[in-house]
């Protein structure tokens, strides 16, 4: 009975050297290790992360910048937009005004044309008018002249005598003025 | 008669992992089981409950894993 | 591949089904020195060691190197990668207090991400967090971050509502004090330690079993005829396995840097 004690604890001790190594670290193996993971701890810490945060920094500013460019542009074509509807409603505004204007004038115009021409027929009427009247006095006075003449006449002949013209012209004036008057 | 002892001794470190890892695999059943419940029940916890269920399996995990060690120790 | 020689020379395919290593030892010691440098004999698991650390370090370089303002599909990447660890781990768990411990979670989460990947990697086949040394040192640096902090922000009180929380009737308050201490102070890093170690370990006992098997057997066809098609499920599983092992590989890391993470708000955040 105690062999089989002391044969069990002496396998125990041969073996437990044995498979224990499996689960407990190895000296050169654990400074192996620690040396592996400082190199990537130092790396991650000193250089990966700054850079990444530098990245995401340049990426975020260069967004923001870019959309304030944006930004400013719209605000830019907005008031470009504006001036060009100004110039435009100026434009039409204008294009009314010549248009009143050309209208008004052309209004004035008409008037004008239409006073004018009506003076003008005014003129050429009394015109007519002063040449008709004048025409007519005229001839008013040839027939008085000729009556004067042809009556002077007459009446020499009917009276024999010569009756002195001038003498009696203003008698005939007489006459006729009151004939006239008739 | 050495062979034997041999045999004997990895049989029964088997034996005894065996028995530690029975416990855990019924705790993380129920872990995970009541993680899935919660989830479905409240999908927006879902990040929650699955970090506290990886905390609660890691707890009852803990068992299993020294019967582990045990066995290649033993 | 060295594990697969160390296998075919062992494996009795003639009366054998499976080809298990006689010592699981064998899959993980590699004490052959390859060179030194002083003291320190580089095997082949210390060189994956700085090979693993300059994987980080190359993929950093080469995703953050070029400051553009639309990154490449690689750099998005790697960006996406630090922006996890930054808002999906520091900021979410520990707040804005966390943000003085990114460059801590980031360097573990990559680092044990890349080592966790090397399982899985043709020709590397080996995970250096399977190597206790990792998991320990990380585990330590991670208790020691959240052990100092406990102490730095409450000064005493971190250990002394540990033992004798308030909150708790009294009748089960030592007993949920002693939970508790064993639970923070001797639990949390070991568990933290042995989680990623018997994961990789495991994970890699498994792939090298049937992977191995699969070959061997296979190749093994000259000799042992027809009982070589004994290889094609353990082929067919360890592909299966393979690709388990590939989001083991990425979970873990993932939980490592969470338990961290944690560990290190509780200190920060510490009420009882």
């Amino acid at each position: 009975m105690q062999f089989l004690i002391a044969t069990i604890l002496y396998q125990e001790e041969g073996e437990s050297s044995s498979n224990v190594s499996l689960v407990l670290p190895e000296t050169a193996e654990l400074i192996a290790g620690i040396i592996a993971f400082a190199i990537v701890f130092f790396f991650v810490w000193k250089w990966a992360l700054p850079t990444l945060n530098k990245t995401l920094e340049t990426r975020q500013q260069a967004v923001s910048g870019e959309l304030a460019g944006a930004e400013k542009a719209k605000v830019e074509a907005e008031s470009l937009l504006s001036d060009y509807k100004a110039q435009l409603a100026d434009a039409k505004s204008e294009g009314n005004r010549i248009l009143e204007d050309a209208r008004v004038t052309a209004e004035q115009m008409k008037t004008d044309l239409l006073a004018k021409a009506e003076g003008e027929a005014d003129n050429i009427r009394s015109k007519a008018r002063d040449d008709a009247s004048a025409e007519k006095s005229r001839a008013l006075s040839d027939a008085r002249t000729q009556v004067g003449d042809i009556s002077v006449e007459l009446a020499g002949k009917i009276v024999g005598e010569e009756l002195d013209a001038d003498a009696h012209q203003a008698l005939i004036d007489r006459y006729l003025g009151d004939l006239e008057t008739l | 008669m050495e062979g034997n002892i041999e045999v004997l001794k990895g049989a029964i470190a088997l034996i005894g992992y065996g028995l530690a890892a029975v416990g855990p695999g019924v705790g993380i059943g129920i872990v995970v089981g009541n993680a899935i419940t919660a989830m479905a029940r409240q999908p927006e916890m879902a990040g929650t409950i699955r970090t506290t269920m990886f905390l609660g399996i890691a707890f009852t995990e803990a068992l299993a894993l020294i019967g582990f060690v045990l066995f290649f120790i033993a | 591949m060295d594990q697969l020689i160390l296998a075919s020379e062992e494996c009795d395919v003639v009366n054998e089904v499976i080809c298990a290593p006689a010592d699981v030892k064998e899959l993980f010691e590699f004490t052959d020195v390859i060179f030194s440098i002083g003291p320190l004999g580089f095997t082949r698991t210390i060189i994956l060691f700085f090979l693993a650390a300059f994987v980080v370090v190359g993929l950093l370089y080469f995703g953050l190197r070029k400051q553009r303002m639309v990154p490449s599909k690689f750099g998005v990447v790697i960006e996406s990668l630090l922006d996890f660890v930054k808002n999906g781990i520091a900021k979410d768990i520990i707040g804005p207090e966390g943000a003085r411990y990114v460059p801590y979670l980031t360097a573990i989460f990559l680092f044990i991400l890349v080592g966790n990947l090397f399982e899985v990697t043709p020709l590397i086949n080996f995970p250096i967090t399977s190597r206790m040394a990792i998991p320990a040192f990380l585990a330590i640096v991670t208790y020691v971050i959240f052990v100092f902090i406990g102490f730095g922000k409450n000064k005493f009180r971190f250990l002394l509502d540990t033992v004798w929380p308030k909150h708790v009737p009294i009748g089960l308050r030592w007993l949920v004090g002693l939970i508790e201490l064993v639970s923070i102070f001797l639990l949390r890093p070991f568990t933290l330690a042995v989680r990623l170690f018997a994961n990789m370990v495991a994970g890699h006992l498994m792939l090298t079993l049937l992977l191995g098997s699969g070959v061997i057997f296979l190749s093994a066809f000259p000799e042992i005829g027809l009982k070589a098609l004994v290889g094609i499920p353990w082929f067919a599983l360890g592909l299966g396995i393979y690709l388990f092992e590939i989001v083991v590989s990425v979970l873990q890391a993932y939980i490592f840097t969470l338990l961290s993470a944690v560990y290190i708000q509780s200190s920060v955040h510490f009420e009882h």
